[in-house]
């Protein structure tokens, strides 16, 4: 594993997800946005994102994910995509596809757009709406037709809970309908929002095994067709993910008013000290920043860790899982089961039939 | 696929412009060897054979067959994928 202190070996950045705005019509129950969320007036300019995305390229990354929040909420989106697609960055938009219709979609392609993801929260559309906190479903799918009409690639989130789960065949089945390039199925993963929601959107054992086989089989069905990409609920493992491929190794995240951080829920982390945008360039924040140097390399690493063959594939896990279910963000992720604290997921795995709602607001 | 397929990368897919790379929804593939050389011809005009053909005369020595062989085992691999198209 690479010294921290060793410049010469430090990984390169692949991608950066831009969290342009944390406005959104939608109030998703796993929503990835933390707790707190910015307040729009505090938020980058298109000229602070432009400078953005030209020293993201200078540093070596390729793809520039827009989400928010929604991204759609801002409108001056045109001109972030047109200054991505001037540095040189893939351009990729997330979007909940509210408020989008063919005027705006040209303006998006014309700008630069190359890839569009759309997600959904179930088949039918009382789940789909409930899932989402808005009547969502019924847009997104009339709004599907128009998206294949432009030359972009086309992928459809498919998101999947305990509410959702037990129709992930006919859910699939809709989504493959709409013909889309690639589909993404992942397990609701338990960061903020859906942390608070757990027991509300946990599956059983047997509902993820089961998933499994009908992902597969789906693959299978689709092969050549429709790419498929799937994400299980680390819960459900033996041992921990390499979270967003590790600590400050393939990616960069930016909050709406500048913050970088190395994914979406590091801000959580106490005595970290995250650097905005507006203060210091992304090659010192990428290369030198305390924050993004925290956790790479292995002399945080635990004993256990350290001594175990799995630490160059998962790096000791997820350090934000970590510290919001140990309250240290040096230990052993929970998932692991050499994890003192492992008895702690199997509690956490238990469904709650009574537990409520709680939307994002 | 064919030798008279014509072929061009799916929406959402393109080259690097300096490295060999495909930039593709979610992720890359590193291109090695001639693979940039070839996706570059596919423009959807250009039969595969056409390609061969350009292949041929710029890397002067190689033998049709394996040649054929080799672009036909790339262009089906990255077809499986959905990364390219045929008109």
């Amino acid at each position: 594993m690479e010294l921290a202190s060793d410049n010469l070996s430090l990984p390169k950045p692949f991608s950066l997800i831009a969290e342009v705005t944390h406005r959104c019509p939608l109030h998703c129950l796993y929503c990835s946005n933390p707790l707190e969320l910015k307040k729009s007036d505090a938020e980058l300019t298109a000229e602070e994102w432009a400078r953005v995305f030209q020293q993201a390229a200078q540093i070596g990354i390729l793809h520039l994910h827009l989400t928010g929040g929604e991204p759609l909420a801002r409108s001056d989106l045109p001109a972030l995509i047109a200054s991505g697609r001037d540095a040189g960055l893939y351009v990729n938009l997330i979007t909940s596809g509210i408020g989008i219709n063919e005027k705006l979609l040209s303006e998006l392609v014309d700008a630069g757009l190359e890839h569009l993801q759309l997600s959904f929260q179930g088949e039918d559309e009382n789940t789909a709406n409930h899932i989402a906190g808005a009547r969502a479903h019924a847009l997104k799918v009339a709004i599907v037709p128009t998206i294949k009409k432009f030359p972009i690639a086309l992928t459809l989130n498919l998101v999947i809970n305990r509410m959702n789960i037990d129709r992930l065949e006919s859910f699939i089945g809709m989504a493959a309908d709409f013909a889309p390039d690639r589909l993404e199925i992942a397990h609701v993963q338990y960061y903020g929002w859906a942390l608070k929601n757990r027991a509300l959107l946990m599956p059983t054992m047997e509902q993820v095994e089961k998933s499994i086989a009908i992902v597969e089989a789906a693959k299978q069905r689709l092969k050549g067709k429709i790419h498929i990409d799937f994400v299980l609920p680390d819960y459900f493992g033996k041992y921990p993910k390499a979270c967003v491929g590790g600590w400050g190794r393939q990616m960069m995240l930016i909050d709406p008013v500048g913050v970088a951080l190395p994914c979406h829920a590091a801000a959580i982390i106490p005595d970290l000290t995250f650097t905005n945008i507006r203060d210091r360039d992304l090659d010192w924040i990428w290369n030198s920043s305390p924050a993004f140097n925290r956790f790479r390399g292995d002399s945080w690493i635990s004993e256990t860790c350290r001594a175990c063959p799995r630490k160059a594939q998962d790096f000791g896990g997820c350090r934000c899982q970590a510290f919001q279910l140990t309250g240290n963000a040096e230990s052993i992720d929970p998932v692991c089961v050499y994890s003192p604290d492992h008895a702690t997921i199997e509690i956490l795995r238990r469904p709650d039939a009574e537990s409520l709602p709680i939307w994002r607001s | 696929m064919n030798l008279s397929a014509k072929l061009r990368l799916s929406p959402g897919c393109r080259l690097h412009p300096t490295e060999p790379v495909l930039l593709i929804p979610e992720g890359t593939l590193q291109l090695s060897g001639p693979a940039r050389d070839i996706l570059f011809r596919l423009d959807g005009q250009r039969t595969i054979a056409n390609v061969i053909d350009d292949l041929l005369a710029e890397y002067s020595g190689a033998e049709r067959e394996a040649v054929e062989r080799d672009v036909l085992d790339l262009l089906g691999r990255i077809q499986e994928r959905g990364l390219i198209r045929s008109e």
